[in-house]
């Protein structure tokens, strides 16, 4: 699992049947400093993340398997949404 | 799932049985700037990717990678690490101009 923001919505018409109906969104994954890293990549999300927000993406396939069936060609869900990465030190 | 653009589809001579009646796509991923630009530039290195959806080549399109990407193939198996799961008909991405430091908290301890 990663930190990463929403930096766009995506619509496609044409896709994978196992697709249908899920919201599809443009992360970019974060360093630990904020700064974005790699290259964009498409989330399916069913917790309503916003643009700009920063969510936990999890790259295990398995949940989407659950979700949207065993032949499901995705592997990218957001998993949670940000409220705050705490410091350690608790002050 | 990556974004890219297609760039041309790929003809076998000769394959495994496993991958009769699927088509192949030279993919050109896209980078965050290009994606932004909106040049019709990818930037990636280019790959090939299993498809079924028959995109246009200039189009852009989702490809999902790893393991994920023979699930359209289960119950049966087949090579590929890389599938064509969606086609874009449009991307609205808006990423900020700089980026922000992490929404920074603390634990009740």
């Amino acid at each position: 699992m990663y930190l990463a923001r929403i930096d766009g919505t995506l619509t496609a018409t044409h896709k994978h049947p196992t697709l249908v109906g899920s919201r599809l969104l443009v992360a970019r994954r974060l360093e630990a400093d904020g700064s974005a890293v790699g290259e964009p990549v498409v989330v399916l999300d069913w917790l309503g993340a916003g643009h700009g927000s920063t969510v936990v993406v999890s790259t295990d396939g398995d949940f989407l398997r659950r979700r949207l069936g065993d032949t499901a060609p995705a592997r990218l869900a957001v998993v949670g949404l940000v409220d705050a990465v705490a410091s350690g030190d608790r002050r | 799932m990556r974004l890219g653009i297609v760039r041309g589809h790929v003809v076998l001579n000769e394959a495994v049985p496993e991958l009769a009646g699927t088509r192949l796509l030279l993919v050109d991923p896209l980078t965050a700037g290009n994606l932004a630009a909106a040049n019709g530039k990818g930037g990636g290195t280019p790959l090939v990717v299993a498809d079924h959806l028959a995109p246009h080549v200039g189009q852009t399109i989702a490809f999902v990678e790893g393991r994920e990407a023979a699930n359209p193939y289960w119950p049966g198996r087949a090579p590929v690490d890389a599938y064509c799961s969606l086609l874009v008909d449009a991307v609205d991405f808006r990423p900020p101009a700089q980026d922000a430091p992490l929404p920074r908290g603390w634990i009740k301890g």
